[in-house]
């Protein structure tokens, strides 16, 4: 995340500077335009990704058509799609300026982040061409299309319509955009890869690809009409943005104070929060006051008699009760900072001024805190109050071993260090109140010869702070804290070291395990599919949501190692699998466990098997711009491991059931050839007729065993069906007889008449080594059918003799 | 041991079983003793190492066990026919043959398969295989001394001594020593012989007219008839048998299988050892004693003397301390070495002493 927003930030610094068409030329390999080859997948991917955003925003089931053309000179790209068409208004916002997407800083799922991907595929199109794009757009429930041709002026970086004109287009809506550009078909794999992957995480799309080598097109069909869920946009959360957005969003709000600016902008900032995270920011731009205790009987010092000398004209008695109010609030204080004092005297004032008539004003007022303050200081007196005071304080904080002599001298280098930085309301932040022990403690190693090392150190400056009153100035306002680069840094410092509730997850659109099984199905024959989509968690101030899917066995072939498809926000990622979290994290687990094949227990493993993991985050963390990989993010890859498991136990249990019902296939059919030809033998040796082995075999089978046998008694004929359970396990079973003529029923059996034809049912539970014996009658001559089912075909012995 | 009607009517009530068995819905199978070094015990009546009460089944229950019992009901099928024609076949035939079976299932896939089964028969129906009219693919074993029979073969019966008719190689045992009978002898004792080589030093230096002795030469590990009529010289004729080897642990075997018996036909043990019978050597011990040129033990000799160990035909005294001293000398010897002392020491020297210590001579 930080490297991605980073390169944006600078990007958009140096784009100040230097032309686009320069910047662009230094950093295509960062977004994906280093190659010929390389250029022309990146750009099908940008505009498809676009297509299928504008599509679904505008609740369109997508239908697009890529065709890729060989000019000899260069290459055409044409991404055609059913969107909701663009107006001439809106050109600029989507094909124009590079990074100047709409909305950087919100927070939704979507697939494309930056607004850099089709500027950049439209720049480098006419940059290796010298042609404009072409764009053809019908915004929904227009007559005509609209025909742009269009540029990017790179001085300006600003687009400029060359040409435009009305056209006939006869899609209902969309956009199409056709592209000159430098390429070859190198990589063609890739993307193959690209457009079937994105056909698999999007079920909703319908894609088509026509390239110069496809005899025919390839096509890609809609298997679910289910629109991914809209993406609620949300506000960015204080944990989740670095110092480049929070400055552009400080310059673009429409707040005023910085309390407001962070409930209006933040997702999950309430008063309470603001109000936490402004005294965090005090505290690191103001900073806080050292608090002294009230100076006592047996000191020269007496704030009573300094409060009464600086209060004037305002009579006797009022000031003596001011004084009064004034002391009473110091003696419930066990240490007064400038801030404590004027709070105390401003209470007491107001109070004064309610009670009697007499105005307490400013002067006044400030007069009394800074003669108070003096006190307290030893100020007045010139009475060396404040190192005997750090004395106690240096004393609580330091181990016994330190003399006293070094610890008095400490006391007074410190003293001198507060001294010296002439602050009056003895404020400091943290970061200086370190400064000034680190000096007092070097020239107390310098001086007295003693040693005050990093601990000791630590100690002071930790019971120093805590016994520092935070201020209660007015922070700074919104403008001014956006114009200034540390200030700015000092409040995105806050805001982290703040708790705030994660931030919601309704801003995620997962495809759904449901869909993942959906387009594993539609593009591959295989025997078994599972997916998972597992709940939403958060790393840093981005929520996420990890999904992973199957696809085993069937068609699909063994190659030497598994195909891992990975997917963020819904776009494969083709490039750069090495580095990628998700790879990273696959290799790692043991596939053995999985009764898959892996040398060695660790790396890709083997077999016909299909891997998806999709991660869908309102901020996806990349390695790098080109958004080809994701970031090695410890949540993030657990959460990865989690759902790969949870698909991989499905397939182990596949594969394992597999193997048991093969196995038993296996014996069922050697058994069931075998047997008979014994029987055989073994009754022309003895010359008797040959027995009758299905009971025999359905015992061998653990199966469940139905013979059927009936009685003629004249016009009607009594049927029993005899089921006999060999197996270990109840097996609850239903027996059906059709038949075409009226049956006598009376054991619990239910008779259904349809068209003619009785259906004569019973659904005995049967126990391991049990029988059930079912009967009825029919009138004889009445031609029946046996049905069994609620046992698996493997298990069940039907003998209809 | 029985009558062909016998033999036909025990295979024949082993297939009524397989019937019966399918008839009560039950999966047919066929239980026979383990045949195992653990499940062989010493019998003390007969004297002879015998099946334990361990039992294995083989049932239709599982593949392999239903493809046995295929296999065997088709070999019942064969084997009456071949009593009923008063035919014989050797077991390599009957490999051969089943070939042509119209199931390819009731096939065997290798020797050792047909061999076993018919073991298991003989096990089942109480039968040997001769009664079955099954011979090995070779006789080949033979025997010399002054010894007179009346072997009945197929062109009649014949009457020869086994000294004066023969030549150098002696007369050959036939693959079903029943047909022969005994009519006289001038023997004092038996000697059993491993190796071919010294059985022919013994018969150039006429050990068997100079000791009166009848040279059996048991070609390596003896086959059935050989032990058979090894026994019968025995007990018939009242001889002591001796057994005179190479100094290894697969000669001891050799000496177990003539004097208690073989593992995998211990059910015949009764009628094929020859318990009374003595080992001369190669002993560990002769190859200290002579000084013997010899070859070191391999790792495979090493195991099987351990097995040997524990091998229930070899605890006795005798036994436990010739073996400990090999595994000790590390060294094993062939009854040839003895050559190295000359070509007369074995019938001068070696066997004399060896005959005269066990009170044979």
């Amino acid at each position: 995340m930080d490297a991605e927003m980073g390169v944006a930030q600078r990007l958009a610094e140096e784009q100040r500077a230097i032309s686009i068409a320069e910047f662009f030329e230094k950093n295509k390999h960062m977004l994906g335009f280093d190659s010929g080859a390389r250029a022309l997948v990146t750009a099908v991917k940008e505009a498809v990704d676009n297509a299928l955003d504008a599509a679904e925003e505008a609740e369109i089931l997508p239908d697009i058509y890529v065709d890729i053309q060989d000019n000899g000179d260069y290459y055409t790209l044409i991404v055609e799609d059913n969107g909701p068409g663009i107006t001439k208004e809106q050109v600029p916002k989507i094909f124009g300026k590079m990074l100047y997407g709409s909305r950087f800083h919100a927070r939704r799922q979507a697939r494309g982040q930056q607004g850099i991907g089709i500027s950049a595929a439209v720049l480098y199109a006419q940059l290796t061409s010298g042609k404009p794009a072409r764009i053809t757009s019908k915004p929904k429930g227009f007559e005509e299309a609209q025909y742009f041709e269009l540029i990017i002026d790179t001085d300006e970086n600003e687009p400029d319509i060359k040409a435009e004109k009305a056209a006939e287009w006869d899609r209902p809506h969309g956009t199409r955009i056709e592209l000159d550009m430098e390429a070859n078909l190198r990589a063609r794999t890739r993307l193959h890869d690209y457009i079937k992957q994105t056909a698999v995480v999007n079920p909703h799309a319908r894609i088509e690809l026509r390239e110069p080598k496809l005899d025919e097109s390839l096509k890609f069909e809609r298997v679910t009409d289910q629109l991914p869920a809209k993406t609620k946009e949300i506000r960015p959360h204080p944990h989740g943005v670095e110092l480049g957005t929070l400055i552009k969003m400080l310059e673009a709000t429409d707040s005023y104070s910085l309390g407001g600016f962070m409930r209006e902008e933040f997702a999950r900032v309430g008063r309470k929060t603001a109000d936490t995270v402004l005294d965090e920011f005090r505290d690191r731009h103001f900073g806080r006051e050292l608090s002294w205790t009230p100076p006592g009987k047996h000191e020269d010092l007496d704030i009573a008699a300094a409060l009464t000398a600086a209060v004037t004209n305002k009579g006797k008695e009022a000031t003596a009760t001011f004084v009064e109010y004034v002391m009473d609030a110091v003696a419930d204080h066990d240490r007064v900072s400038h801030v404590d004092l004027e709070r105390i005297i401003n209470n007491a004032a107001d109070r004064i001024e309610e009670e009697t008539d007499r105005r307490f004003g400013s002067t006044v007022r400030s007069n009394a805190i800074a003669a108070a303050w003096s006190e307290v200081t030893g100020a007045s007196t010139g009475d060396d109050r404040i190192p005997s005071e750090l004395y106690r304080v240096i004393d609580n904080a330091t181990s016994k071993r330190k003399s006293d002599r070094v610890k008095h001298g400490f006391a007074t280098r410190l003293a001198e260090q507060i001294e010296a930085a002439d602050r009056p309301k003895h404020r400091f932040t943290h970061k200086e109140l370190l400064d000034l022990v680190d000096a007092a403690a070097d020239a107390t190693e310098e001086y007295d010869d003693a040693t005050y090392g990093e601990t000791a150190r630590e100690n002071v400056i930790e019971a120093l702070w805590v016994n520092m009153r935070r201020v209660v100035d007015d922070p700074p306002k919104v403008r001014t804290v956006a114009n200034d680069r540390d200030m700015a840094a000092a409040f995105l410092e806050a805001m982290r070291s703040t708790d705030v509730m994660a931030p919601p997850t309704d801003c995620l659109a997962p495809i759904t395990a449901e869909l993942v099984e959906e387009g594993l199905k539609k593009e591959f024959e295989a025997e078994y599919y599972g997916a998972v989509t597992r709940d939403a968690s958060v790393h840093g101030g981005d929520p996420f949501v990890v999904e992973a899917g199957v696809a085993y066995g069937g068609e699909l072939e063994v190659e030497s190692q598994i195909d891992l498809q990975r997917f963020a926000n819904r776009v494969p990622l083709v490039y750069q699998r090495g580095a990628c979290a998700i790879t990273d994290v696959v290799r790692s687990i043991d596939w053995r466990n999985y009764n898959l094949d892996q040398s060695g227990g660790s790396g890709m493993p083997s077999g016909p098997m299909v891997l998806i993991v999709h991660v869908a985050s309102t901020n996806v963390p990349f390695t790098s711009e080109s958004k080809d990989a994701v970031a090695n993010i410890p949540a993030i890859e657990h959460e990865i491991e989690l759902a790969v498991r949870e698909v991989a136990r499905g397939v182990k249990r596949h594969i394992s059931q597999r193997r048991s019902l093969r196995q038993r296939r296996e014996k069922e059919d050697v058994i069931a050839r075998v047997l008979p030809e014994i029987a055989t033998k073994v009754s022309s040796l003895l010359k008797r007729d040959r027995p009758d082995i299905e009971a025999t075999l359905a015992r061998i089978m653990n199966n469940v065993h139905v013979s059927r046998s009936t009685k003629e008694d004249g016009d009607t004929t009594a049927v029993s069906v005899v089921v006999h359970n060999y197996d270990s396990q109840n097996a609850a079973i239903e027996v059906t007889e059709i038949v075409d003529m009226e049956p006598v029923v009376s054991d619990g059996a239910s008779v259904t008449e349809m068209d003619d034809e009785w259906y004569v049912r019973w659904t005995p539970t049967v126990g391991p080594g049990d029988t059930a014996t079912l009967t009825y009658e029919l009138p004889t001559g009445a031609t029946t059918e046996l049905a069994v089912s609620g046992v698996p075909a493997e298990k069940l012995t039907i003998d209809r003799s | 041991m029985s009558d062909a009607s016998d033999t036909k009517g025990s295979l024949l009530g082993l297939a009524e079983e397989f019937y019966e068995q399918f008839d009560r819905g039950e999966i047919p199978r066929m239980t026979i003793p383990t045949r195992t070094k653990s499940n062989i015990e010493y019998d003390e009546a007969r004297r002879v190492w015998v099946y334990g009460d361990r039992t294995s089944t083989r049932s239709a229950n599982s593949v392999r066990g239903a493809r046995k019992l295929l296999r065997a009901s088709y070999a019942i099928d064969f084997l009456v026919n071949q009593l009923d024609e008063d035919r014989s076949s050797t077991l390599r035939e009957l490999y051969y043959l089943s070939e042509s079976w119209d199931v390819e299932e009731a096939q065997f896939t290798d020797q050792d398969e047909s061999n076993e089964l018919i073991e298991d028969l003989e096990i089942v129906s109480g039968a040997t295989r001769e009664d079955f009219h099954m011979r090995p693919e070779e006789s080949g074993a033979t025997l010399i001394g002054p010894l007179e029979i009346l072997e009945q073969t197929r062109r009649g019966e014949r009457e020869i001594h086994c000294q004066a008719d023969v030549g150098e190689g002696g007369y050959q045992i036939p693959s079903n020593p029943k047909s022969v009978e005994f009519i006289d002898h001038d023997a004092d004792f038996v000697l059993c012989v491993e190796t071919g080589g010294m059985r022919d030093r013994l018969v150039e230096n006429g050990f068997d007219e100079d000791y009166n002795v009848i040279v059996v030469h048991l070609k390596g590990q003896p086959a059935r008839a050989t032990r058979r009529i090894t026994k019968r010289l025995g007990e018939d004729l009242g001889l002591p048998v001796t057994v005179f080897t190479d100094g290894d642990p697969w000669s001891y075997r050799i000496f177990a299988s003539v004097a208690y018996g073989s593992i995998k036909s211990a059910h015949l043990s009764e009628y094929l050892a020859t318990p009374d019978a003595q080992f001369i050597g190669i002993r560990p011990q002769d190859i200290v004693e002579y000084d013997l040129p010899t070859d070191p033990l391999s790792d495979s000799d090493i195991n099987a003397l351990e097995n040997e160990l524990e091998d229930p035909r070899f605890q006795d005294e005798f036994w436990t301390e010739q073996i400990e001293q090999q595994l000790e000398i590390e060294q094993k010897a062939e009854q040839q070495a003895l050559a190295a002392r000359g070509l007369d020491f074995v019938t001068d020297t070696y066997l004399p002493v060896r005959l005269e210590e066990m009170d044979i001579i």
